[in-house]
C-alpha cells in the first residue's frame, strides 16, 4: 500500500524535470532566432518619388516625432508604423523615439491636441503593407527589415549610412546587444 | 478523201478526225480538268468565305469581348479606388489600392493589345486616344489613392471629383466608341460576306453553264468525229472493193479471154500457145498473190497466225526476199542493188513471214520506183549505246514518186490509198503496208519511213540483232511476242 503514493510522487517528478528540460528548448530555439535577426538592420524608406536621399538621425527624429508636416518638395508627410508588438517597432521606439508604448501613445495624442504634432502615424501590419502603402503615398515615410526592402520603395540614408554599412544605427537590436 | 463541205468546216471536220481516234481519253481529262477546275474554284471560295467568316469573327466577336473586358475592369480600377474611401483601416486600404492597380494593368495590357491590331486610321486614333486619356485617368486615381491613404478623405474626393470624373467619362467615351466602330465593322464584314457568297454563287452557275456547254460540245464532236470516222472507213472499203474487184477482174479477163481463144481454136501455133500460157500463169499468179495478201493481212489482224521464231542469217532472208521477187523485178524491168554488210549478226523470225515484209517494201518500190529502174536493198548492223539493243536494218529505197507529207500520217493504215496514186492509176490493195508493219510489230520490230516528194522513198525493217552463234527455235503467237 505504501509504495503506491511513492510511485506517483516519483512519476509527478519526472514529467516536472521533463517538461522544464522541453521548455528550455523551446526558449534556446528562440534564443537562435534572435540571434540571428540580432544582426539585421532596420531600413528607413521613402516613396521612389521622394528626392530625400539622407537624413540626419536628429531630422529622422524630428519626423518621427510628427514635428514636421512637409518634405521640401511639398508633399505631406506621412508616418507609417507597425503594429505594437513587432520586433521593428520596439526598436524604433527604442533608437529613435526612445520611449515606451504608453509614451509613445501619449505623445501623439498630446501633440495632435495641442497642435505641436502635425502627422497622425498610419498603422501597417505586416512589412508587405508598409511597402505597399509608401509604395501608394509619395510623401510616405516608415521602416522595414533590410531584407524586406525590394525596388517598389527607397531607402534613405542615415547620417550618410545605409542598413549595410558597418556603423548603421538602426538595427533591431541594440549595438551593444549580443554582439 | 475526207468527207463533208469544204472550208472553215472541213477544217474543223479534219480537225476531229485527227483527235478522233483519242476522243475517248481526251475528253475524258478534258472534263476531269474541267471538274477539277470547278471543285478547285469552289474549294476556293468556300475557303475564302470561311476565311472571311473567321476574319469576323476574330476582328468583331474577340474584338468586342476584350472591349467589354476592358469596361469591365476600367469600372473595377475606380470602383477599388472608391472603395478604400469606405473604411480608415489602412491595411484594408492598401488591400483596396492593390486591386486598383491590378485592374488598371489588365487595361492598359488591354488597350495595347487593341493597338497592337488595329489596322484602320480611325482604329489607331481612338486606340491612342483611349491610351492617353487612361492615363491621364490613372495619374489622378493616384492622387486620389495617395490622399485615402494619408487620410485626407476630403482632398481625395475633390480631386475625384475634378479630375478623375470627367477623365473617366473620357475613357468610357472612347471605349463606346471602339465598341461602335467594332460594331460597324462587324455589319460591314457581314455585308462583304453576303456580297462575296452571291459572287460565289454567280461564278458557281457560269462555270457550272460552261462545263455543260463544254461537255454538251464534246458530245457533239465525238458524235461527229465517229460518223467521220465510219464514213472514212466505209469510203476505204468501197474504195478497196472497188480496187479489189479491178485487181480482179483484169487479170479474170485477160485469163478467160486467153483460155477462149485456145478452146475456140484460134490460137493454134506452138508459140501462141506458149505465149498464152505464160499470160495465163501471170495473171493466175497476180490473182494468187492478190488473194493471198487479203488472207494474211486478215489473219495478221486478228491474231490468228502462227509464227515459227527461229534464228536466221540476213543473207537467207535476203535471199528468199531476192528469189520470190525476181519474177516481178525482171518482168518491170527493174535492177536491185544489194548492199549487205559483211559478218553481220543473226536475226530471230519467221523467214517466210520476213520474206513478205521485204517482198511488199520491194513490190512498192518497184510500184512507185517511176521511171528510175534501180531500187536498191541495204541489210546493215545498227549499234546501240543499251545493251543486247543492237539492231539490223534492211533498207528498201527507190528514187520514184516519193509520199506526200499529208499523207505520211495513213500509209500505214489499212485500205488507205493516197489520192495522188489512186489519180496516177498505180493499182493496189492499200494492204501491203499496214500487211509489213503488222509482221514486223510481230517479230519486235518495226518499220520507219522516210521519203522527199519527187525524190523517193527509203522503208527501213528494223529488227533485234541476236548473238552470233544463237541457235534457237520456238514458235509463238504474235500477240505473246514481246521485243527484247
Amino acid at each position: 500500500m505504501v509504495r503506491r503514493p511513492l510511485f506517483l510522487i516519483i512519476a509527478l517528478v519526472l514529467v516536472l524535470l521533463a517538461d522544464g528540460s522541453a521548455q528550455k528548448t523551446v526558449r534556446a530555439s528562440a534564443d537562435v532566432q534572435n540571434s540571428v535577426a540580432a544582426d539585421e538592420s532596420l531600413a528607413i524608406v521613402v516613396n521612389q518619388e521622394n528626392t530625400v536621399e539622407n537624413l540626419a538621425m536628429k531630422d529622422l527624429r524630428s519626423i518621427f516625432m510628427g514635428e514636421r508636416s512637409h518634405w521640401p518638395n511639398g508633399r505631406r508627410i506621412t508616418l507609417v508604423m507597425m503594429e505594437p508588438g513587432q520586433v521593428e517597432r520596439k526598436a524604433i521606439l527604442r533608437d529613435i523615439y526612445r520611449m515606451n508604448e504608453a509614451d509613445f501613445s501619449r505623445h501623439f495624442l498630446q501633440g495632435l491636441f495641442t497642435g505641436e504634432v502635425f502627422v497622425s502615424p498610419k498603422t501597417l501590419a505586416s512589412p508587405v503593407g508598409v511597402r505597399k502603402f509608401i509604395f501608394n503615398v509619395p510623401g510616405a515615410i516608415g521602416y522595414v527589415r533590410a531584407s524586406d526592402v525590394d525596388s517598389t520603395i527607397k531607402v534613405v540614408r542615415i547620417d550618410g549610412r545605409l542598413p549595410d554599412d558597418k556603423d548603421y544605427q538602426l538595427r533591431l537590436q541594440p549595438h551593444n546587444g549580443t554582439k | 478523201m475526207h468527207p463533208g463541205p469544204a472550208g472553215a468546216h472541213s477544217i474543223v471536220d479534219r480537225f476531229l478526225y485527227e483527235i478522233s481516234r483519242y476522243s475517248s481519253t481526251l475528253l475524258l481529262l478534258m472534263v476531269f480538268t474541267v471538274e477539277t477546275g470547278v471543285v478547285i474554284f469552289v474549294i476556293r471560295d468556300l475557303r475564302a468565305a470561311d476565311s472571311e467568316v473567321q476574319t469576323m469573327y476574330v476582328r468583331s466577336v474577340i474584338g468586342l469581348r476584350g472591349i467589354g473586358g476592358l469596361q469591365y475592369d476600367a469600372q473595377e480600377t475606380r470602383r477599388a479606388t472608391l472603395y478604400a474611401l469606405t473604411t480608415n483601416d489602412s491595411n484594408l486600404q492598401v488591400e483596396y489600392a492593390d486591386q486598383s492597380r491590378d485592374a488598371d494593368r489588365r487595361v492598359t495590357n488591354g488597350i495595347n493589345e487593341y493597338l497592337a491590331r488595329a489596322r484602320t486610321d480611325s482604329e489607331i486614333e481612338v486606340g491612342k486616344r483611349l491610351q492617353s486619356d487612361w492615363v491621364a485617368y490613372l495619374k489622378v486615381r493616384d492622387e486620389v489613392l495617395a490622399s485615402i491613404l494619408e487620410g485626407s478623405i476630403k482632398e481625395a474626393v475633390d480631386y475625384d471629383l475634378q479630375g478623375g470624373v470627367p477623365s473617366f467619362d473620357r475613357v468610357r467615351q472612347d471605349l463606346e466608341e471602339i465598341k461602335r466602330q467594332y460594331d460597324e465593322q462587324a455589319s460591314r464584314q457581314l455585308a462583304d460576306v453576303d456580297e462575296s457568297s452571291r459572287r460565289s454563287a454567280g461564278r458557281l452557275v457560269g462555270v457550272l453553264c460552261f462545263t455543260l456547254l463544254f461537255a454538251s460540245v464534246s458530245i457533239w464532236a465525238i458524235q461527229r468525229a465517229r460518223m467521220l470516222s465510219a464514213l472514212k472507213l466505209a469510203k476505204l472499203q468501197m474504195d478497196f472493193v472497188a480496187s479489189v474487184s479491178h485487181e480482179l477482174r483484169t487479170p479474170l479477163a485477160v485469163i478467160s479471154a486467153s483460155a477462149q481463144n485456145i478452146a475456140d481454136g484460134v490460137v493454134q501455133e506452138k508459140d501462141q500457145l506458149t505465149r498464152y500460157g505464160n499470160v495465163i500463169r501471170n495473171h493466175t499468179r497476180q490473182l494468187t498473190e492478190l488473194v493471198n495478201q487479203i488472207l494474211l493481212f486478215a489473219s495478221t489482224r486478228e491474231g490468228r497466225t502462227h509464227y515459227v521464231m527461229r534464228p536466221m542469217s540476213i543473207e537467207q532472208l535476203v535471199e528468199s526476199v531476192m528469189h520470190n521477187t525476181r519474177e516481178v523485178v525482171r518482168e518491170a524491168g527493174f535492177t536491185v542493188d544489194l548492199l549487205i554488210e559483211p559478218d553481220l549478226p543473226p536475226i530471230l523470225g519467221d523467214i517466210s513471214a520476213l520474206s513478205q515484209c521485204l517482198q511488199n517494201l520491194v513490190g512498192n518500190a518497184i510500184k512507185y520506183g517511176g521511171k528510175s529502174g534501180r531500187i536498191s536493198l541495204r541489210a546493215f548492223l545498227h549499234k546501240s549505246d543499251v545493251p543486247l539493243s543492237d539492231e539490223i536494218r534492211i533498207a528498201v529505197e527507190d528514187h520514184g514518186i516519193g509520199i506526200d507529207t499529208s499523207d505520211l500520217p495513213h500509209i500505214f493504215d489499212p485500205f488507205y490509198r493516197s489520192p495522188a496514186v489512186a489519180a496516177a492509176q498505180i493499182h493496189g490493195t492499200g494492204l501491203g503496208l499496214p500487211l509489213a508493219k503488222n509482221i514486223a510489230e510481230a517479230m519486235g520490230g518495226k518499220i520507219t519511213v522516210v521519203t522527199k516528194l519527187g525524190v523517193g522513198s527509203v522503208f527501213t525493217l528494223h529488227l533485234p540483232a541476236l548473238k552470233k552463234g544463237t541457235l534457237q527455235t520456238e514458235t509463238v503467237r504474235p500477240d505473246l511476242l514481246t521485243r527484247q
